[in-house]
């Protein structure tokens, strides 16, 4: 179980360090839906493993909810434009750096968590918390605001591979909830980016400058 | 079973609602509304007599900080509830069901024992009141809606990393379980939990659930969002939304207290609410809007709060809560304020408000009254909480943050009074048509009990902020 939890862990921040490096839209499409569908694998290794069979339903509503339904509605919000963002941000190997970065300072900082734990799945927590932490960064750093919704996703994945790894799974309400919540801000941005779309015909969050001051 | 209604009837009031249009759905809004305000008030007169209420096995429980909050979550429902038909006319289906299932998940937050459930309901309030905010369509609602779910999102989401690095610390030392995120369970379990795990879950906590607070550096969703919702919204989120922060925050404090030692919670408490107010103060300086003028003012005072909160002792929290509830009176009359005179000079900015105090007869005394409340100007109950914040500063020796807290008040204080001078007086021009004294009723009403909390404190006052701050203190 440990080999198998580890290595899903880490081809699920191997995703994420790749969706922080292409630019290209309908590719982080693809590497949000794969990487969904690993987290419903660690899901389930952890459900067959320890006999948590609650862990089942969660992997199959994190398959219709991440890898079918989300990935269809980022595809809507951004059809019709360009896949990249307006101008290649700062250099691929910059942006990659500040990943490997990132994935080292989380080693670090998760360290209490990881001496702490008991679980076989153990080793995957700084894999989870680091794709957490590059998941923010995607977000706070993303030029448009399909770019940012990613990030959101992003970060939003990386806390729930850290919920399963370090504590196999949250309460059932809980998980519930954030089911829920991932649902409804995805339809909320998405009505909100058709509305900016609408108006300013460009998805680039730069021209979102009304209100300083 | 209180409870349960509590939370039953604003949902109710959302589904129906949601189906009327015209007259109906007015009469359907002022049901809901009565009946919310009504209930809220029974289960905090309930609790303020020594009762705890719970329900669904343990699920939800109002203690007295809950109840606390619960009371003024109606308050500032029913005091937005009076002002809004004005402006959902013409568009009651994009305005009331989301205002009631805005007031619902806000009293879901701070009734349930389930911090998961807590922050799934607090991540509910910013969804629940993006179209609210959005609700006029402009540019400029458009990209505050968009920037307020966006950052108080993320927020959140740090602040859900915060509470699953709680679950799994008490999951590693007791196995966890359905009920291992309830707050009475957590509270038991903390002198055992593992400190630098708390500390960690605790940064994340106060980053997140301090976006929702406003405090600054995370505050920059805040004055957009509020000065573009329509004015009973912005009432409900400056006036208690932000409350609402802090409540989450409190909630896990007694915890780090005891699992990871008192200085954490307190050391970061102070920061955020010194930066906080240094950030208002110098907005404060200059403003151009007034209602993002209101905004950054609940920055501030969401910033001294977290200093009360942060220096604790008797007078600290008791100042703190009390606090929210002054500012929320305050600052929720002034917003709807707000929203009248925006319509009768048709203006955000405050260089084109003259003569206010002509040209509203009623509304204009009425808000120069609460802006000197809100200022902090005896005898209204913010003097008294500002005072018992920093004096539980100077009394808990930190007494550079005590005496830069009060410099920041002063020139915040200066800064409003010298953008709200040129608003009072001048040129009236053509008198604007007030409406009958009695829409005004409840707004008075709030300013009177300001006076209450400033002057002589009602009976049971005092007893009831004892019993949160021994809530909330290990």
């Amino acid at each position: 179980m440990k080999d198998l939890s580890n290595f899903l862990a880490f081809l699920g921040l191997l995703t994420t360090v790749l969706m922080a490096w292409r630019q290209s839209r309908p590719a982080r499409v693809r590497l949000l839906a794969l990487q969904s569908l690993l987290l419903a694998a660690q899901a389930v290794t952890i459900a067959a493993f320890t006999a948590r069979w609650g862990l089942l339903l969660v992997a199959v509503t994190l398959v219709v909810l991440k890898v079918w339904w989300i990935p269809r509605a980022l595809t809507r919000m951004g059809a019709g434009e360009p896949p990249r963002p307006l101008e290649p941000g700062r250099s691929a190997g910059v942006r990659l750096l500040v990943v490997g970065a990132l994935i080292v300072a989380a080693y670090a900082v998760v360290l209490p968590v990881t001496a702490s734990s008991t679980l076989p799945t153990r080793g995957g927590i700084p894999l989870a918390f680091a794709m957490a932490l590059v998941g923010l960064a995607v977000c706070v750093t993303g030029r448009d605001a399909v770019g940012q919704i990613f990030g959101f996703l992003m970060l939003e994945n990386g806390i729930f591979a850290l919920g399963l790894l370090a504590a196999h799974g949250l309460p059932g309400l809980v998980e519930a909830g954030v089911f829920l919540d991932v649902l409804v801000v995805v339809l909320v941005a998405e009505a909100l980016v058709m509305q900016i779309r609408d108006r300013h015909a460009s998805l680039d969050v730069d021209l979102l400058r009304e209100l300083r001051g | 079973m209180l409870l349960a209604a509590l939370l039953l009837i604003p949902l109710l009031g959302t589904v129906l609602l949601l189906r009327a249009g015209g007259r109906l759905a007015t009469v359907l809004h002022a049901a809901t509304t009565l009946a919310t305000v009504t209930l809220a008030g029974t289960v905090s007169v309930a609790v303020a007599r020594g009762a705890t209420l719970s329900g669904a096995a343990g699920l939800f429980r109002a203690d007295a900080l809950s109840a606390w909050m619960i009371g003024l979550i109606g308050v500032v429902a029913g005091l937005a509830a009076c002002e809004a038909p004005r402006y959902a006319h013409g568009a009651a289906r994009r305005f009331y069901p989301f205002f009631h299932l805005f007031v619902f998940t806000m009293l879901l937050a701070v009734t349930t024992d389930d911090l998961g459930v807590m922050w799934v309901a607090v991540e509910g309030t910013t969804l629940a009141s993006v179209f609210l905010v959005n609700f006029e369509r402009t540019r400029a609602s458009l990209e505050a809606s968009y920037k307020y779910v966006l950052i108080c999102s993320v927020g959140i989401a740090l602040a859900f990393l915060g509470t699953v690095l709680v679950y799994f610390a008490d999951v590693t030392r007791f196995g966890g379980g359905e009920h291992a995120l309830r707050w009475t369970v957590l509270q038991q379990a903390a002198p055992e939990l593992p400190g630098p795990i708390v500390e960690l879950a605790f940064v994340f906590l106060l980053v997140g659930y301090g976006t929702k607070a406003g405090l600054a550096p995370m505050h920059t969703w805040l004055p957009d969002a509020h000065s573009e919702a329509p004015a009973p919204v912005s009432a409900l989120m400056s006036g208690i939304l932000l409350a609402i922060g802090v409540y989450a925050i409190l909630r896990f404090k007694p915890i780090v207290d005891v699992a990871a030692g008192p200085a954490i919670a307190r050391r970061w408490l102070v920061g955020l609410g010194l930066l906080s107010m240094a950030v208002a103060a110098a907005f404060l300086w200059n403003p151009r809007h007034y209602k993002r003028m209101l905004a950054y003012s609940s920055v501030e005072h969401l910033g001294l709060v977290s200093l009360g909160v942060g220096f604790a002792g008797p007078w600290g929290l008791a100042g703190a809560m009390l606090h929210i509830a002054n500012h929320a009176l305050a600052k929720s009359v002034l917003f709807l304020l707000s929203g009248r005179i925006r319509t009768a000079y048709a203006s955000p900015e405050i260089e084109a408000v003259r003569g206010l105090l002509g040209r509203l007869p009623l509304s204009g005394p009425l808000f120069l009254a609460a802006m000197l409340a809100l200022l902090g100007l005896p005898p209204f109950g913010l003097f008294v909480t500002e005072i018992m914040i920093v004096g539980a500063g100077f009394a808990a020796g930190h007494t550079v943050a005590a005496l830069a807290a009060l410099a920041l008040l002063v020139v915040a204080f200066a800064g409003v009074l010298r953008a709200l001078q040129p608003m009072l007086h001048g040129e009236p021009g053509q008198r604007a048509r007030e409406r009958r004294t009695w829409a005004s009723l409840p707004l008075i009403a709030a300013l009177v009990v300001l006076l209450f909390t400033g002057l002589a404190w009602p009976p049971g006052l005092a007893t009831t902020l004892a019993r949160i701050s021994a809530v909330v203190t290990p």
